[in-house]
């Protein structure tokens, strides 16, 4: 029963939608699958389902019941997605990989690693080999999300660890291990254990079949592989305590030349020292509300005794085209919370404080390259030359190096980060997902910085 | 009122560029103060000068006037020679009678010469409105003829796409209003309808301006306090209050039994709403953004690059006080809104709205200073500004799917 239930999930995430209303609609981002393009509803031999263009709605509804046009289509969709679900899944012996769950590790340990998922999934761990408890053997384990992943994939066949082998399963099965678990087997035995709720597989599962590398961002044990320590945090702090004492430096100066600010005339319109010329002077010494993240927070700390806030860093995400090695993985490119939508507020803003405390900053992006313009003037230049002056210019050059030097800088050009662009991703990005019975909706939540972007 | 010629107004799309450069000129202000040059005959000094920094322009100070109201919790600039100013130099206020710019007499007048061409912008958008419902209505019955041809079709045995059925179903893109063969009658103003009665003949007479600037307190006190360009003037005793006044009164309009009982001074409070906004709406107008209303969005404030005629606005922001001390909140007299975090829900909903409009959602986080930390004395004087502090989040939806190179 529970192969016709988790049949959707082996498709890639669908992208077209043609009035569908079979629940999957609501999930994905572009709609419900378009059943009736599936080749698969031709029979159980479907290979590789090839995902057919988002549809459009083709007419209102009538205000007089549907039409028969509208009733031939929509039967004509349902059979399609009957179809496609009846159809028998089959899967290569050969591409299988074998595993065994151990509830106590909460770990699958795989014993046949098969096919190109074990490139970004699953890590070496030294364990006590079953024959002799003194002999240490390396072997690949996998986590509960990645276990139960691949089983809920068809691409992983497991068994549960047990410690006594019964007489009567060896009697009708030759490998005396019974058969596999099932999906619905799995995910009783695998949610729940080394932190792994239903909310966070959910995530998990989402992104890993939108090909992202999904890691833990707090290693579970020792042996799991971590991205570097960020590296920025030491020479950062030493930056900002310099960038603190200098400016405290300056506002004392400041407050002995002219005195402490007087606040019933912040800004001393008619005074002789201050005398604004334009307006970005009389803006500047306009901000005196202290502003940014990196304003000390007085808040009241919580007692110790209060439990855990929801939000911390779960999941490490990698994009797809990012080279990653599993042994000793990269910086990740976002960070991800998993929170349940229905019973957790958003972050106060001690919980998100504390959230980008442990965040590396973000270069603001810049704008995007235009492709044309810039290799176009330093092929035009000498293009235009003659010859002839190409020689006088490398005697030129030899001469006086200053004077070749001079017209080359002008081409390049810094591009600057536009300040919308700037403000809208932040300082510091962090991406919560909150999951409502199944249904993820993802914020990124960026650490903004509009002091340091003025618009005058 | 001369200042609000319908002249002055957008003259009409083609001359797109025109109206840019009209507004540019009409809005180059963008505080009230303006720096005008120096004298003339100083002019060589002013410059040798002006290369040190010292000297340069003077600062020319328009010295607006406005009224108290407590009922409203707001400041009414009646002289529409000060609205004028306060509206375009940094969109100040809103027009009791219009949607922001004070436009009501431009509107009137025009009405009363049915001038097509010298639209303000609440005409305009009445104008885009009509067109748009027309458009729709026009594709819906495109929409409806190729769903009968496509019926009619099926009936017979055959089954056609859209396409194939040659009825071409207008797009927002290739739609074009028909104006020759039948002019969409001018929109009824809504608010004015005493214009449609009034018999042609008096055309002439131009109408008394029954509208005024309405300013929030925010903006009251960031033109009186920051840019000392407002006088405000009790409603009672019609004489100029004193900054020290300004600064209390708003204060303790806030309080709920503002009306009833006199309020002790004693008792003003950090978490006092008007201090909340006015931190924000301080922090942004000094950071150069034009700060308004944002309600029309979910929202506390929209920022404006340089102003509403310039730009749509790019950033809205939602003031999120914080308590340094929880315990303050306990004895909070006032009805703080957002001081706990947003339900999922209501995150989702706020963002929508704004995502829809292309707007980015802010939460702005303001603290506010424990009484333990700041006694209260210091409320007595604008000095306890500096004690809260100002920080973004900056928060959009994030799409796994568009985001995997």
């Amino acid at each position: 029963m529970d192969d016709s239930l988790e049949r959707p999930n082996i498709l890639p995430p669908p992208a077209s939608n043609e009035a569908q209303d079979d629940g999957q609609s609501s999930e994905e981002e572009d709609g419900g699958p378009d059943w009736t393009k599936l080749p698969s509803s031709s029979g159980p031999n479907a290979a590789r389902p090839v995902i057919p263009k988002r549809g459009e709605k083709d007419y209102e509804p009538k205000a007089g019941g549907g039409s028969g046009l509208q009733l031939h289509f929509l039967d004509r969709a349902r059979t399609a997605m009957f179809g496609a679900l009846g159809a028998n899944r089959g899967v290569n012996n050969k591409s299988m990989s074998y595993g065994l769950w151990y509830p106590q590790l909460a770990r699958a340990h795989v014993t046949v690693a098969k096919g190109i998922h074990f490139t970004s999934m699953g890590h070496f761990v030294q364990r006590a080999s079953a024959d002799s408890q003194t002999k240490l053997q390396k072997r690949l384990e996998l986590l509960p999300e990645e276990a139960l992943y691949l089983v809920e994939r068809g691409a992983l066949w497991c068994w549960k660890q047990v410690d006594v082998v019964s007489e009567s399963v060896d009697a009708t099965d030759p490998d005396g291990r019974g058969p596999p678990m099932s999906v619905q087997q799995a995910y009783a035995e695998m949610i729940g254990t080394q932190d792994l709720t239903l909310e966070k597989y959910q995530v998990f599962a989402y992104l890993k079949r939108l090909g992202y590398i999904v890691t833990r961002a707090e290693p579970p044990s020792p042996s799991y592989p971590v991205p570097p320590p960020l590296q920025s945090s030491t020479p950062r702090s030493v930056l900002n305590t310099l960038q603190s004492i200098w400016s405290g430096v300056c506002r004392r100066l400041r407050a002995l030349i002219g005195g402490s600010i007087d606040w019933w005339r912040p800004l001393y319109l008619d005074g002789w020292l201050y005398h604004y010329t334009n307006y970005p002077s009389l803006f500047k010494s306009m901000r005196f509300i202290h502003s940014g993240h990196s304003t000390p927070l007085h808040l009241t700390s919580k007692p110790a005794s209060a439990p855990r806030s929801p939000y911390h860093i779960f999941y490490h995400l990698y994009k797809p085209s990012t080279p990653f090695r599993k042994t000793s993985p990269p910086p990740p490119d976002f960070y991800v919370v998993v929170v349940d939508a229905r019973n957790t507020p958003m972050p106060s803003l001690h919980e998100l404080a504390a959230l980008y405390d442990e965040l590396p900053d973000v270069p603001p992006p810049l704008p995007r390259q235009r492709l044309q313009p810039v290799p176009d003037k330093p092929a035009g230049v000498p293009s235009t030359t003659p010859q002839s002056l190409s020689t006088l210019q490398q005697i030129l050059h030899s001469v006086l190096p200053f004077l070749s030097r001079a017209p080359a800088e002008p081409p390049i050009k810094p591009r600057k980060p536009h300040p919308f662009m700037a403000l809208k991703a932040g300082k510091k990005m962090v991406v919560m997902a909150a999951v409502d019975n199944g249904i993820i909706s993802f914020f990124r939540f960026g650490q903004g910085a509009f002091d340091e972007w003025p618009m005058v | 009122m001369s200042l609000i010629t319908p002249q002055s107004r957008e003259p009409g799309k083609k001359k797109g560029n025109f109206r840019r450069n009209d507004n540019n000129r009409i809005y180059a202000n963008p505080l009230p103060l303006v720096f005008s040059p120096e004298e003339k005959n100083v002019w060589s000094s002013h410059k040798v000068l002006g290369l040190f920094g010292l000297a340069g322009s003077r600062i020319q100070n328009p010295h607006c006037e406005g009224v108290f109201d407590a009922h409203t919790r707001s400041v009414w600039v009646t002289n529409s020679d000060y609205s004028t100013t306060l509206w375009r130099r940094g969109f100040f206020g809103k027009g009791t009678l219009s949607r922001s710019e004070p436009s009501w007499l431009a509107r009137q007048i025009n009405a009363r010469q049915n001038a097509e061409k010298n639209m303000v912008s609440e005409q305009v958008t009445a104008k885009r409105r009509a067109e748009r419902k027309q458009f729709k209505l026009d594709r819906a019955r495109a929409i409806a003829q190729a769903a009968a041809a496509a019926e009619a079709a099926f009936a017979e045995g055959r089954i056609l796409t859209v396409e194939e059925t040659g009825i071409v179903i207008p797009s927002a893109a290739t739609w074009k209003p028909s104006r020759p063969a039948s002019p969409p009658p001018p929109a009824p103003e809504p608010s004015t309808p005493t214009t449609q009665k009034d018999p042609p003949e008096d055309e002439d007479i131009i109408p008394e301006n029954m509208e005024h600037l309405q300013l929030t307190l925010q903006e009251a006190f960031f033109l009186a306090w920051t840019l000392d360009c407002l006088m405000i003037v009790d409603p009672d005793t019609h004489a100029a209050m004193s900054l020290q006044q300004i600064w209390q009164t708003f204060q303790l309009v806030h309080f709920p039994l503002y009306f009833s009982a006199s309020q002790e001074l004693s008792n003003l409070r950090f978490d006092n709403p008007f201090l909340i906004n006015y931190v924000v709406y301080h922090h942004y107008r000094s950071l150069g953004w034009v700060v308004r209303s944002g309600i029309k969005f979910c929202v506390d404030y929209l920022l404006y690059k340089r102003g509403p005629v310039f730009h749509h606005a790019e950033f809205a922001i939602v003031v999120c006080p914080v308590y340094e001390d929880e315990q303050d909140r306990e004895t909070c007299p006032f009805d703080l809104q957002n001081v706990d975090p947003f339900s999922w829900t209501w995150l989702s909903t706020v963002n929508r709205v704004n995502s829809q409009v292309q707007k980015t959602l802010v939460l702005t986080y303001v603290t506010i200073p424990s009484r333990s930390r700041c006694h209260s004395v210091l409320l007595a004087s604008p000095a306890c500004l500096q004690f809260f502090t100002v920080r973004e989040v900056v928060l959009r939806r994030f799409i796994p799917a568009r985001m995997r190179d």
